[in-house]
């Protein structure tokens, strides 16, 4: 068994998980953290994005011993008792998820896109988002809603127009 | 500003919880989170002005706060995890299925083969697809034994301590030879053409005759999977008072409520299917696959039992959309229009008939494409083959027979020396056309929509 | 994925030990965006896997007296977000970017990429096209060699069982050599390459023409190779968009593509000879414009 010691969502937890344990499984099994989702397991569609260290990378491709001492964001540390994290207000607003499966993923990468670049061009958010597959909408509302992020994280107004 | 907080609430008096939920092997309590966020819920009859106002989903919030719960995402006290061995051979007759080597592993709580299985068929409309192939293997991706086990690491060692002796037997692969008399048969006895139709409307002899120029052409579409984002998951639970609950990512409960009812032998008023929001269907989640296995593996055990296919078994043991070989004949008069038109299109059904049906009809009403054509004659047909079964995908036939008619249009455009756009417009629907099947079509906008897509991407200017 | 027991090397040497230790019955770990995979699904697990994944020395940039020493486990990130490599060799930086994507490029290194010996790599022809060496590390020391010698077949190195690939030099003589790589795959962002190339080139001093010009490509042999006949081409020949058109279809001849379910064979000899030109007005264009800036 392999004890891991990790800080979730600005928590410490620890578990002892057999050495073949994803991160996957570790934050889903027994954390009972399930926004990040099993979607091909072999790291193509980006449903099981985390955000390691301030990366994000695909959960279902690390070894829960590999995540041993790391910070892990998941889907749930992203909203505060304040509110929605403005990611995920701009896609509720834009109505940018359908079925929702891939959401967590998709707005865990654009939050790494945006802490590093606030003001991402479109091309830029396809690059970010090349990970992350949606087989519902087409991707042009996910792309509408992280520009829509950006401007709010910016602090400028939301381009109504558009 | 003030400090944000995060979501997740001090943990601390939970931890000796957690610790005595692991001894007892269940799955870890989450402490209850909070959301000072009010989720938006329906309500019914509330009426609002819809016109003119940005919608958004009602379940939208949820969807990105990871909040949803898709099948997967559930845990049940005690449950156990089953997987299911694939034949991997495409046709042949199984000898024996030995289990005793898996049965007998530590963490393994039962094991499960077709012949178990009370009634051993189901389908949306012939029931030719096995649970769990007993006798005959029909296609690669036929379940020949399941597992149910505490991890998922010891059912996936189980699977390869299951000893299946196959005989192999013919099999074939391409429609066109599987139409053939001496064609090996999917399903012995019948004919491996399951279904036909034929549409006639006028004298397409006639037609041809009068016409200045026949075209002829071929086109064929590929398989193609569904793909959805979230793979088909199922979680079964057996009362001991003989009833059972099974939580799936089925999007038609109802019907997969009839084929459950039907496999297991029960009546229907002991079966509840749970059904959550789906992680994308597209007609790939309308019938049952695993859930009748896992009920019995719940039965055997007492336990409750999940079940996630691998993104390999959503490729080849759910259906996929039926690839088309499509031949077109149409007659043209000298300026574009068309006087006659003959369509033949032979539907690869793979091992089963899932939805074929369906497909296969709207494939043939549509195939003669939006335009006034009076002498057709369509016929289609679809066969087994030993291969993924096709079913359901959204247009159910339609994309297909899109794709080769708006080709075989272009085609006949380039010959003729005419705008790809002009022989549309001059062969479209207008308002009040018959449809091949003699529907009477009202709110008919095909010109229009042409016209103004032409104006609008700027056709008739020049291209460099 | 089947059960197998996991041990953690702290450092290249710590990794050379324990792979002595259970060499045959152990795989390295690194990145993990192929080993895992691999490990899902088959149903044959080594016994034990090694995650180096932790040993910092293996993760160093750094120039020195060889040249840029590149550790094997600095991930494709890291070689696009280098201030050093983007200076340096902006074609790896491209070749870097164009693997996988966000998510398998902050996981996935530079040698779990070379010691896959996937002929498609996109990091292979790069290098290949810069000289590169590589460095192994074994129980009886270290070894070196051109990378091009690395590979001997398909997902084969010349790695033994008991060595580890500890890092990646390119040579200081190439420091600033212009480079260009261009991949063609079915997608732009998460597709394997149809066909990749990469060319350098220096410009001779006094006239305008090829010097020591270096073509590599991938996914159209068992390897990734060279084309060294198109290259002999080129070498000493006036730089004009016939001879780099030439050099592409001579290095047609040089390749071996197979037909797959990707693209046939023909449409892979038709990429490389538009690939190679492509490549070569690249590392012109480089060159030319590093030349302004000089002047």
């Amino acid at each position: 068994m392999a004890n891991v010691t990790l800080n979730v969502n600005g928590e410490a937890r620890t578990a002892s998980v057999p050495p073949e344990t994803t991160l996957l499984k570790l934050l889903r099994d027994n954390f009972n953290l399930t926004g990040a989702k099993l979607g091909c397991d072999v790291g193509d569609c980006g449903a099981c994005t985390v955000i390691v260290d301030g990366k994000p990378v695909n959960a279902c491709l690390m070894l829960a011993g590999q995540a041993d001492g790391r910070d892990v964001l998941t889907i749930e540390g992203l909203a505060t008792l304040d509110g929605l994290h403005p990611i995920q207000k701009a896609f509720e607003d834009n109505a940018s998820l359908q079925c929702g499966f891939c959401g967590p993923g998709i707005i865990l990468s654009a939050k790494a896109l945006l802490d590093e670049n606030p003001a991402p061009t479109a091309q830029q958010i396809r690059d970010a988002l090349a990970g992350n597959l949606c087989r519902c909408t087409g991707y042009t509302k996910i792309i509408e809603a992280v520009q829509d992020a950006a401007r709010a994280l910016r602090g400028e107004p939301a381009d109504k127009a558009a | 500003m003030a400090t944000k907080t995060k979501v997740a609430a001090k943990r601390a008096p939970l931890e000796t919880l957690r610790e005595a939920d692991e001894t007892l092997r269940l799955p870890a309590i989450t402490p209850p989170v909070t959301y000072p966020l009010e989720t938006l819920v329906p309500e019914v009859r509330h009426q609002t002005p819809a016109v003119g106002q940005r919608a958004t989903r009602p379940d939208g919030r949820l969807h990105g706060l990871g909040q949803t719960r898709y099948i997967d995402d559930l845990a049940f006290p005690g449950m156990l995890y089953a997987k299911i061995k694939r034949a991997g051979v495409a046709s042949a007759r199984i000898r024996s299925i030995d289990t005793r080597e898996a049965e007998a592993m530590p963490g393994v709580m039962a094991v499960l083969t077709g012949r178990e299985i009370p009634v051993n068929s189901f389908g949306p409309s012939l029931k030719d697809q096995p649970v769990l192939a007993d006798d005959r293997v029909f296609h690669a991706g036929d379940g020949v034994a399941a597992v149910a086990a505490v991890t998922e690491q010891i059912a996936l060692e189980a699977l390869d301590r299951i000893k299946v002796e196959y005989e192999p037997l013919p099999a074939v692969f391409d429609p066109l030879e599987a139409m053939k008399d001496d064609a090996p048969k999917v399903h012995a006895p019948n004919g491996n053409i399951y279904a036909t139709k034929v549409i006639r409307k006028g004298d397409i002899d006639k037609g041809f005759a009068a016409s200045d120029h026949i075209f002829e052409g071929r086109f064929r579409t590929q398989m193609v999977e569904h793909a959805p984002l979230e793979p088909h998951a199922t979680i079964a639970m057996w009362d001991p008072n003989g009833r059972v609950t099974i939580h799936s990512t089925l999007g038609r409960i109802t019907l997969g409520r009839a084929d459950v009812a039907r496999t297991l032998k029960l009546p229907i008023n002991r079966i509840r299917i749970v059904a959550t929001i789906v992680g994308g269907n597209f007609g790939g989640k309308n019938e049952i696959t695993q859930e009748p296995v896992l009920a019995l593996l719940s039965k055997k055990t007492g336990r409750p039992v999940k079940g996630t296919f691998t993104r390999t078994e959503e490729f080849i043991a759910t259906t996929t959309r039926h690839p088309i070989i499509m031949d077109y004949k149409t007659g043209v008069s000298k300026d574009g229009r068309i006087l006659a038109r003959k369509v033949r299109l032979v539907l690869d059904g793979g091992a089963y008939c899932s939805w074929s049906e369906t497909t296969l009809g709207k494939a043939c009403i549509l195939s003669a494409g939006p335009y006034k054509i009076d002498n057709l004659h369509t016929e289609a047909y679809v066969v087994y083959t030993n291969k993924t079964m096709t079913g359901a995908m959204r247009g159910f036939g339609a994309p297909q027979v899109c794709f080769a008619y708006e080709s075989h249009m272009d085609d006949i455009a380039a010959a003729l020396n005419l705008d790809p756009l002009d022989i549309r417009l001059l062969n479209a629907f207008e308002e009040g056309s018959p449809s091949p099947t003699g529907q009477v079509l009202h709110s008919v906008v095909v010109k229009d929509s042409l016209l103004q897509a032409a104006q609008r991407f700027g056709w008739k200017e020049p291209r460099s | 994925m089947r059960a197998f027991e996991l041990v953690t090397a702290t450092d290249c040497r710590h990794a050379v030990a324990l792979l002595a230790e259970y060499g045959p019955f152990a795989k390295v770990l690194a990145g993990g965006t192929d080993l895992l995979v691999e490990l899902k699904s088959s149903p044959h697990v080594p016994e034990v896997i090694i995650d180096i994944s932790r040993a910092e020395d293996l993760k160093i940039i750094a120039v020195t007296d060889e040249g840029l020493s590149i550790g094997a486990l600095v991930t494709h990130t890291e070689i696009m977000r280098s201030a050093l490599i983007r200076e340096m060799f902006p074609a790896l930086v491209d070749a870097a970017h164009t693997i996988g994507a966000v998510q398998t490029r902050n996981l996935g290194t530079l040698g779990g990429n070379l010691m896959s010996g996937v002929p498609s790599m996109d990091s292979g022809p790069a290098l290949i096209a810069l000289d590169a060496l590589v460095t192994v590390a074994g129980p009886a020391g270290r070894r070196q060699m051109p990378l091009a010698e690395f590979f001997v077949g398909p997902r084969k190195t010349i790695l033994k069982p008991d060595e580890l690939l500890a890092e990646i030099v390119i040579p200081k003589q190439n420091f600033g050599k212009p480079a260009h790589f261009v991949k063609f795959g079915l997608r732009k962002g998460q597709a394997l390459a149809l066909v990749n190339v990469a060319a350098s080139l220096w410009v001779g001093r006094d006239k305008q023409v090829f010097a020591a010009p270096r073509i590599a490509l991938g996914a159209v042999a068992p390897t990734v190779i060279r084309a060294p006949k198109a290259e002999a081409y080129l070498e000493g020949r006036a730089i004009t968009p016939e001879a780099m058109a030439e050099a592409g279809r001579i290095a047609v001849g040089e390749a071996k593509p197979i037909s797959d379910f990707r693209a046939s064979a023909e449409y892979r000899q038709d990429l490389i000879a538009v690939l190679i030109k492509r490549a070569l007005e690249g590392a012109c264009a480089q060159a030319k414009a590093k030349r302004d800036r000089e002047t």
